[in-house]
Order: structure tokens, then C-alpha cells, then sequence
């Protein structure tokens, strides 16, 4: 017969002094955990908001972001005649030719410089990136050194206020509004015209080509289309998936937070081990009249294994909802790919926390799988006699 | 019985609680000096032994951004520069290899002792790597890691350039910070990438320290205002410029320091509360017999305190040993290159160590001094 869960249950409690630094313990393992994890889970969420399903992007073959590819203008007058790319009402067809440039510009409260990825866009190009909208102030007017910045890196950058004039050298670009990218990518770029950048940064290529395919039967066509054109030194793939691949900057993280939850685990499982042996010391008698009682062994190893688990699960718990105010957090590090600040948000989906919590049941378990070996091992009648 | 062979017989009764106790104050602090030590590479990153006299020249608008070639004879007739060579990072991928980690540079070969005299190299293996244009000279570790010779072959997909290029390797050098990179002839990458008269950024060198200055100065004003401005600055502000790139990495880092920290300081409270409740009844007797509450304050503390020192011992020791046999660099892929446990941040572990041996004794300590005699007797469990 099993014994019953609550007297597992009222002994966690009855002792609560004893446990609570225990429980605590486990519940800021798991904050960690949950924390770190959040970031890379941020990063990838971010890549995966990013793009429209109809779009195909081309860079140079062998590249592998935008900011590194190069796409000569020969080349790109042949793509706009592909038949399955799409059009607008008025005939024009869907694509645009983008400019990519990477600026090191001063952080604010000193908080050293970065890289920050300007894109240089066309009307069409951003007809086709409908998640973007204005937040603040206008848009850039074509023909005029004026860039629109995203407003998360507004908040991290010295001169992205309205009316700023973001200065290098001689050139001079002045902000006349904030973006919002709907947590995608493009919460880290600042936009302005395609032609005042290419003419501001002397670049005569273009980086990347982003186009609409009628429908999407066509994706798979006009993919193949380009990677087979000898014209086209070009890599096409899905606009999703482009940005989907961008895992570099999450690696290190996911590592990372591996490895500080392994070290950390490894010493809340000795606290708990502490704190079980203690549990278990103290209850020599109770556990002798157990087994007078009736009770198996094997009975007695798992009523303390489950109170070793629900004690974790306690700081589980707790542990994520210490985690949780910094959930939507908004944060930076370099990204790998583009090699420009990237913006993400510290990102707890109810699958980390369920991770959290298994992470903290598995301590627990771990913690008082050999106290509690050791009270279905008591001698009866010594344990009976003893005080 | 002495005092001291009391206080170590309490800590050591029982034994399985002292062993836990040390461990779970040494994993943390083991966790703590390697926290320590990623932050300090990474926001002080190590130096080569020539770095002070180098300059690196880049262009203002980014890293990212080319230069022209006509910049070189400018700079070189600048007083107090040594020597000028063109540096340009290739981004290549070696072979079929998803993510290489080694870097590969363009250079002038002939600027190479001059300006990287740290990278030693039989003489023969220079002169064969200024004679062939398609040559290149491979660092040790990257020779070793693929087993390279010399007469190979290394072909290279670039990820920046539009072009591939296949190397001839005429030498392997060493005794850089981070023997690991791939360098090869400027002029090879221009031709190969049809970007003639272009280069990622100048390396200087100046004739002596207080030359450095004056140089960086001159550099930045010879070409303000022109069509391709540049920012000269010392190696070390250079590669501070990266880690500036990183972002938050030391706000993040410092914060799960003291989470650890905190944890580590709850566990060892809870534990010495525990030895200490298991016993209250011999405190109670020690009371009775005439010991004032400042003496059991010392046993207490005592014993905590060299539960402390041990895992301390345990802990921070073995992060020493460990990461002073262990090749961390090519644990982590380069990453992390000398992963040195310096004095300091030993000193820093300790001081947490011996704060929190005092600290875990205080709550101790207090229900101690507060209990009554008659009641400590009275206590069961």
C-alpha cells in the first residue's frame, strides 16, 4: 500500500525552516536557467517573426548574411523579367533591390559603440515588409539623407531622437521617425532611400534582392530559376527561411546557460541531499512505525522521493515566477550574421518553463534519491528506540 | 580534549553533511572563478607582445566599410611609422566546413616581421611565402588541428568577397596570442576578388612608444574630410571596440555572480543552522557549565568558518589546476585563448568564501545566545 501523499505533503511544510533555503536554492537554479535559456529562445523567435511567406531573397552565392553579399546591377536588371515573379495593380513587378551598410555609432550613457545595420530601401521593398510600421514622426522622403530608426534601437543609441543628425565624417543623416519591426529582424535596422545610400556610401552594388512570386506553387520555381541561371551567381531561398537559419548568435548562449545550469544544479542537489538526510534523521522514529505498520520498503524509497520532488517542484515553480517580470525585456548583443547590434527580448514560453520545472523535479529527484535509500534501510527496532 | 580538537570533532560528526556542505561551497565557487575568468578575457582581452606599438586604421563609417589602396603612401610618409600593410578579413570557409573558426587575412607579406615580429617562423619559410603569391603561412594550432604541412593545399569559400581561392602553404608560425589564423598575399585576394585598390583596414606600426600619439593623431587628420575618413587607434582600442559590440555581456555575467553567490550563502546558512539544531541540547550542557555565549560564538563560527575554507580550498584549487593543465583554447575553439585564474580573482572568491563562513554562522550563533539553558535541555530533536 502506498502511503499517502499528503504526509509527504504536510512534512515538506512542518519543517519549512529547514527546507526553505533548499526550495530557494532550486528556484534561482531554475531562474537562471530559465533566464538564459529565454535569451536564445528570444534570438530565435526574433528570426522566426521575420519575413513574409510569398518573398524570395537573394544574396550572393556563398554569402551568408545580406551585409555581406553583393549583387551587381547587370544582375539585377535581369530578375525583375522572371515570370514568376509578382506585380502590382499598375504592372510594376514586385521586387526590390536593397542596400545594405553596416555604421559604428556611440551607444548612450557611454555604453561603448556598435555596428548598426542601415538599410537602404525602396518603396516596393517596403511594400513587401508589411510587418514594419511607422511608430513616430514620418517616413523618409526619397532623394533626402533622412532614415527612419527602429525604435528599440532608438533606445540604445545616442543620436536616433527625432530630429537627431547621425554624423561620420562629412556625410550627415538626419531622423525623421521610429520604426517597429513587430519583433522581427527589423526592430535592429534603420531604413532610409536605397539610392541616397548607395550614392552617401559609395556602394555601386546592391546586397540583397527581395521579390514577391505570384503565388506560392511559384517559391519552389522561381528559387529554382535563380540558382540555376548561370547569369545569376545567386543564392534564392524563402524570405522565412533566410532569416530561420540565422542561429549563430543563439549558439554561444544555449551554451552557455547549459553550462551554469549543470554547475548550478550539481550544487542544489547537494543542498538538497542536505536537506533530505537532515528530513530523514529526524524522522528515524516515525519511519520505524511505518515499517512496524506494514509498509514496504520500496514503499518508504518512494513516499521520500516524491517529497524530494515536490519540494523541488516548489522552487520550480517559484523559480519561474522569479523569472518571469524580465519576460519582454528588451536587450542586445552582436549578432554573428549581420555583425550589428541585434535587438531581441527576453522571451519564457510556457515550453521553458515546463522545462524549468522538470529540471527542478529531476534536481529533487537526484537530491533525495540516497536519503531516501538510506530510510527504507533503518533497522527497525534501533529506529523505534531511538529519540 | 583542546578547544580546537572539540571544534574540529563537531564539524567532522557527521560526516556526510560536512562533505556535502564543502562540495555544493566548492562547486559554486568553482562556478564563480569561471564566471570570473570568461568576463575578464572577454572585456580585457589578452595582448600580443607587439601590440604596443601598433595602430590599427579603419574607416570611420564601420569595419565593414573598404579603403582605398592610395591611403598606404599618405600614411607612409607620416614621421614615426615603421611600417604599413593592408589587412583584409576574407570570411572564408575552409573546405566544406559549416563554420570555420579560424580567421584568414589578406597582408603584405613582406610587411610581416616588421609589423607582427611575434610570429616566428624559420627564415627559409618567409622567403617562400614573399616568392609565391598564391602562398600562405598557417598558425600552429590550425596546423595541428587539421594536420597541415607544408606544400598543402587549402582551398576557401568566402563568405565577404565574391570568390574563392586556394592556398599553398609555406610555412606554420608561432608564438602569437592566438596562433590560429591563415595569412596570405594581398594582392592575391584583390586579383582573385576583382577589388583592386581596396583594403579592410591599414596596420601601422610606429617607430617607438612615444611616437604612438603623434602617429594616431596624424593619421586621423591626414585624411578628415576626404571621401574615405578614417579612425587610426592603438591595437588594445581596437579590440576593446569589439567586446564594446557584445552588448550587455558584463551586466549579464555580474548578475549571475551574485545569483550565485546568494545561493551559495542560503545553502551554507540553511546548512550550519542544521548542525546547529541538531545539537542544541550539548550547546544547552556547554551553557550550564560555565561557557559564556561569546565562546559558543567561536565554536560556531569556527566551524562554519573551516567548512568555508575547505570548499574554498576545493573550489577555487581546482578551477587553478584545471584551468592551468587544461588547453582551453581549443576547448573552446578558440574562444577563450589563456583563460588565466589571476591572483585577484582568486582573492575575490576567498573574500566571498570567508564572508560567507562568518555570515552563515550569525543565525546560528543569535538562536544560540537567546535560547535559555532549560529550555536547550528540554529540546528532543
Amino acid at each position: 500500500m502506498a502511503l499517502p501523499l499528503k504526509y509527504n505533503v504536510r512534512n515538506v511544510f512542518v519543517r519549512w525552516r529547514a527546507t526553505l533555503a533548499t526550495v530557494l536554492g532550486i528556484a534561482l537554479v531554475v531562474a537562471v536557467f530559465v533566464l538564459v535559456q529565454s535569451l536564445a529562445a528570444g534570438l530565435k523567435r526574433t528570426s522566426g517573426n521575420t519575413g513574409d511567406p510569398r518573398n524570395v531573397l537573394m544574396v550572393r552565392k556563398g554569402s551568408t548574411a545580406e551585409s555581406s553579399s553583393q549583387i551587381t546591377r547587370e544582375q539585377y536588371r535581369l530578375i525583375p523579367y522572371l515570370p514568376e515573379i509578382a506585380k502590382d495593380a499598375s504592372g510594376r513587378p514586385l521586387v526590390s533591390p536593397d542596400v545594405l551598410v553596416l555604421m559604428m555609432l556611440p551607444r548612450k550613457e557611454d555604453q561603448g559603440e556598435a555596428h548598426v545595420l542601415f538599410r537602404g530601401i525602396s518603396p516596393v521593398g517596403m511594400e513587401l515588409r508589411p510587418q514594419v510600421r511607422l511608430v513616430a514622426g514620418r517616413w523618409f522622403a526619397p532623394g533626402h539623407r533622412e532614415v527612419v530608426a527602429s525604435r528599440r534601437l532608438a533606445a540604445r543609441f545616442a543620436s536616433f531622437e527625432l530630429g537627431d543628425r547621425i554624423k561620420s565624417g562629412t556625410r550627415e543623416l538626419t531622423v525623421v521617425g521610429w520604426l517597429d519591426g513587430g519583433d522581427s529582424a527589423f526592430d535592429s535596422e534603420v531604413w532610409m532611400d536605397a539610392d541616397e545610400a548607395r550614392l552617401l556610401f559609395d556602394r555601386q552594388h546592391y546586397s540583397s534582392v527581395l521579390a514577391r512570386a505570384v503565388n506560392e506553387a511559384a517559391m519552389g520555381a522561381l528559387t529554382n530559376r535563380i540558382e540555376n541561371d548561370r547569369r545569376l551567381p545567386l543564392r534564392a531561398l524563402p524570405e522565412v527561411a533566410y532569416y530561420q537559419a540565422q542561429t549563430l548568435t543563439a549558439m554561444p548562449i544555449k551554451v552557455l546557460g547549459g553550462f551554469l545550469a549543470t554547475m548550478m544544479s550539481i550544487g542544489a542537489i547537494f543542498a538538497a541531499m542536505n536537506t533530505m538526510y537532515a528530513s530523514v534523521g529526524a524522522r528515524t522514529r516515525e519511519i520505524g512505525t511505518l515499517r512496524v505498520l506494514g509498509f514496504r520498503r520500496r514503499t518508504v524509497v518512494l513516499s521520500f522521493l516524491l517529497e524530494g520532488a515536490f519540494l523541488a517542484l516548489i522552487g520550480g515553480v517559484l523559480g519561474c515566477l522569479l523569472s518571469l517580470p524580465l519576460n519582454g525585456y528588451a536587450t542586445a548583443t552582436i549578432g554573428w550574421e549581420t555583425f550589428s547590434e541585434t535587438v531581441f527580448r527576453f522571451t519564457i514560453t510556457p515550453a521553458l518553463m515546463g522545462q524549468g520545472l522538470l529540471f527542478a523535479v529531476l534536481m529533487g529527484l537526484l537530491g533525495s534519491l540516497l536519503p531516501a535509500w538510506r530510510a527504507s534501510r533503518l533497522p527497525v527496532i534501533a529506529a523505534l528506540k531511538s529519540l | 580534549m583542546s578547544i580546537e580538537t572539540f571544534i574540529i570533532r563537531n564539524a567532522l560528526r557527521n560526516k556526510r553533511r560536512a562533505a556535502l556542505t564543502v562540495l555544493s561551497v566548492a562547486v559554486s565557487l568553482f562556478l564563480l572563478v569561471t564566471l570570473l575568468v570568461a568576463m575578464r578575457e572577454l572585456t580585457q582581452p589578452p595582448e600580443d607582445v607587439g601590440a604596443a606599438l601598433r595602430i590599427a586604421v579603419r574607416s570611420r563609417i564601420s569595419i565593414a566599410n573598404l579603403l582605398p589602396a592610395r591611403q598606404r603612401a599618405v600614411i607612409e610618409r607620416i614621421p614615426g611609422v615603421e611600417a604599413v600593410s593592408p589587412f583584409s578579413f576574407f570570411g572564408g570557409k575552409y573546405r566544406d566546413e559549416e563554420l570555420t573558426m579560424f580567421a584568414q587575412f589578406g597582408m603584405d607579406p613582406k610587411q610581416l616581421r616588421p609589423i607582427f615580429g611575434e610570429a616566428k617562423m624559420p627564415a627559409e619559410q618567409y622567403a617562400a611565402f614573399e616568392a609565391d603569391q598564391r602562398a600562405c603561412i598557417v598558425g600552429k594550432i590550425t596546423a595541428d588541428k587539421y594536420g597541415l604541412k607544408i606544400g598543402d593545399r587549402m582551398p576557401f569559400t568566402s563568405t565577404l568577397y565574391p570568390c574563392d581561392i586556394q592556398l599553398i602553404i609555406a610555412g606554420i608560425y608561432s608564438g602569437t596570442i592566438d596562433d590560429r589564423n591563415v595569412l596570405f598575399h594581398h594582392k592575391y585576394l584583390e586579383e582573385a576578388s576583382g577589388t583592386e585598390g581596396q583594403t579592410g583596414l591599414w596596420w601601422v606600426k610606429a617607430a617607438s612608444i612615444a611616437d604612438m600619439g603623434p602617429v594616431t593623431s596624424a593619421i586621423n587628420r591626414a585624411f578628415a574630410n576626404s571621401s574615405a575618413e578614417v579612425r587610426a587607434e592603438t591595437e588594445r582600442a581596437f579590440q576593446l571596440s569589439f567586446v564594446s559590440m557584445l552588448g550587455n555581456i558584463k551586466l549579464f555575467i555580474t548578475a549571475i555572480c551574485s545569483v550565485v553567490v546568494f545561493t551559495l550563502v542560503l545553502v551554507s546558512v540553511s546548512t550550519m543552522s542544521m548542525a546547529v539544531r541538531e545539537r542544541f541540547r550539548e550547546l544547552a550542557i556547554l551553557k550550564a557549565l560555565g561557557f559564556r555565549r561569546r565562546e559558543l560564538f567561536v565554536f560556531i563560527l569556527a566551524e562554519s568558518f573551516g567548512l568555508a575554507a575547505v570548499g574554498a580550498l576545493v573550489g577555487i584549487g581546482g578551477a587553478l589546476v584545471l584551468f592551468t593543465q587544461m588547453d582551453m583554447s581549443r576547448v573552446t575553439q578558440g574562444i577563450m585563448l589563456t583563460f588565466e585564474v589571476t591572483p585577484r580573482i582568486m582573492g575575490l572568491a576567498g573574500l566571498v568564501a570567508a564572508g560567507l563562513g562568518i555570515s552563515a554562522s550569525i543565525a546560528p550563533a543569535i538562536s544560540v545566545a537567546r535560547m535559555s539553558v532549560v529550555d536547550g535541555l528540554k529540546t528532543l530533536d
